[in-house]
């Protein structure tokens, strides 16, 4: 059994010979290739080169394009700043829809157009090439509240919940609309899984993710499944009160940030929904030692029961000990589900 | 006069216009700013607060009850430096140069106003020469620095050290906080203070300016 067959047979709730590593890695990868992360979130050769090198030295059972939360709202026409070794950001005081109207006339950007989209939908076709019978290969989106921020600017978007909710669901309405069709050509190059990252929701409390975000996170993996994809769902930050919600999109993976515990996902999620996580990704992955991120995975499995896949509550900082992540990788190569 | 419980409800529930039209109307018929401030809008933020830190409030309310008390904050701040009043203290707060996400540290900043403090927000992507300046130009006793990332962090330790080159380091208490930060980083890059979150951020500060 390869690591794509693991991970493909897991999904599905097939047996597997252990369980399947999917930590998030970034900027971890990037540095075990010594390239500056400004060429890893810009050129998809050095992303790819730099994912399977990782995939490869510990053991991973997939390769992904995640680089920054940049890529879609860069081709909308976002001011973004890039950085020679932190990844891409948007430019606040400068968000492209400060004024409301902006939204009317924003045309959605090809994917294939030759911007920053289609660089990641390149990845996924050189993946493809490189490692796809091998690896499980996952592409990335954002979600509709972690997008809306990204043009509309997060601080305006959290005031606008109260000001203007007509324009919030406007706005993820065209925000559906875009990462569709992202999904689509990501699928089409080969994508196994599509990751999709839906940061700024852990901001909002259980009313506002029901009444707004949620709808619209349902709309987008109902549309991925209609194109025969799977969704990877992460949310960073402390998701305790909207577990449940997280847990009932149909997502064949729910990927928990650290803030959030494993046990209560397990008992508010649909049942045999798949957990990952969720280990501090700084206090024990980062700073820890080999034994703490061994005893710190144990218990998530202990939480998470057998439909677990051992990752780390959010990326893997640049600087982690490789032997604090070996530590992590061997867990999941030395247990079954 | 009007019944300044209504000041409090509306800096609690975000009404900004509610919250101005209080404040105008109290100064109007000669309530001292003062009262306003410390008897009405600091127990508002600090429910605003404690309903944050209880899960009952999350950031879209605490900005809106944060822009009620701007609001009529604004019309008062400028009564009370006529006639001399001193805030708590004065905090120059900023994301550390190279970061450029600040909801974490618009909401320290906000609470932080709403405890009584002047805050000088020096925005994102915040250089240590910066802090100095605002250290010798405005006279701030406490500086606050955020940053989101494992990779931006070490700009903490670099304004520290330029802090101590540029010889202010005495004048100022320094408070740090931000998802990758530690009390144990706080200890070795030398910062006065750190918090998990905004609102023991506020009580951090009350504490740095009172030693």
């Amino acid at each position: 059994m390869n690591s794509r067959e693991r991970v493909l047979a897991h999904l599905a709730g097939k047996p597997v010979d252990r369980l399947p590593l999917m930590p998030i890695t970034m900027m971890f990868a990037c540095q075990q290739i010594g390239a500056r992360y400004r060429d890893y979130c810009t050129d998809y050769r050095v992303l790819v080169e730099a994912q399977i090198r990782v995939a490869e030295t510990f053991g991973f059972d997939y390769v992904n394009t995640m680089s920054d939360p940049a890529r879609e709202a860069a081709d909308c026409g976002a001011p973004v700043e890039f950085f020679d070794h932190q990844p891409v950001a948007l430019v606040e005081d400068r968000a492209l829809l400060a004024d409301k109207s902006t939204l009317a006339r924003l045309k959605i950007p090809d994917p294939l157009g030759g911007g920053r989209m289609h660089n990641g939908i390149q990845a996924i076709s050189l993946f493809k090439e490189r490692v796809g019978s091998e690896k499980l290969v996952e592409g990335w989106i954002e979600g509709p509240i972690a997008e809306g921020a990204d043009l509309r600017g997060i601080n305006t978007l959290m005031t606008d919940f109260f000001d203007d909710p007509a324009f919030v669901k406007d706005l993820f309405a065209f925000v559906i609309e875009l990462e569709l069709r992202f999904a689509r050509e990501q699928i089409r190059a080969g994508a196994d899984l599509i990751g999709m990252g839906d940061a700024a929701a852990s901001l909002v409390g259980p009313h506002f993710y029901e009444e707004f975000v949620w709808p619209y996170e349902k709309q987008l993996v109902d549309g991925i499944h209609a194109m025969g994809g799977r969704v990877r769902l992460h949310i960073c930050g402390n998701t305790r009160r909207i577990l449940k919600g997280m847990g009932s999109l149909g997502c064949a993976v729910v990927d928990l940030d650290s803030l959030a515990p494993l046990h209560e996902a397990r008992q508010q999620a649909a049942p045999g929904q798949i957990l990952l996580g969720n280990m501090n990704p700084v206090t024990v992955l980062r700073n820890g030692t080999p034994d703490l991120v061994t005893a710190a995975a144990a218990q998530c499995h202990r939480e998470a029961g057998p439909r677990f896949i051992v990752g780390a509550g959010c990326e893997v900082p640049r600087d982690t000990p490789p032997e604090n992540l070996r530590a992590l990788c061997e867990y999941a190569h030395q247990h079954a589900p | 006069m009007p019944d300044l419980k209504l000041l409090y409800e509306a800096v609690v529930n975000g009404d900004a216009k509610a919250s101005l039209a209080i404040t105008q109307q109290a100064l109007a018929e000669g309530v001292d700013p003062l009262i306003l401030v410390n008897e009405h809008m600091v127990p508002a933020m600090d429910e605003v607060g404690r309903r944050f830190e209880a899960n009952e409030f999350f950031v879209p309310e605490l900005l809106i009850a944060a822009r009620a008390m701007k609001a009529s904050l604004e019309v008062i701040r400028p009564l009370l430096i006529a006639r001399g009043d001193k805030p708590a203290g004065r905090v120059a707060i900023g994301t550390v140069k190279g970061d450029l996400h600040d909801i974490g540290k618009n909401l320290v900043a906000s609470l932080l106003e709403g405890g009584g403090f002047e805050v000088i927000d020096l925005g994102v992507n915040v250089t240590p020469e910066k802090f100095i300046e605002t250290v010798n130009l405005k006279q701030a006793n406490i500086i606050a620095m955020s940053a989101l990332l494992t990779t931006t962090m070490p700009a903490m330790k670099s304004t520290i050290e330029a802090l101590k080159s540029a010889g202010v380091r005495d004048r100022v208490k320094v408070l740090i906080g931000g998802a990758p930060i530690t009390q144990k980083y706080a200890d070795e890059i030398g910062a006065d203070g750190y918090s998990e979150n905004a609102v023991g951020a506020v009580a951090l500060a009350k504490k740095a300016v009172a030693t």
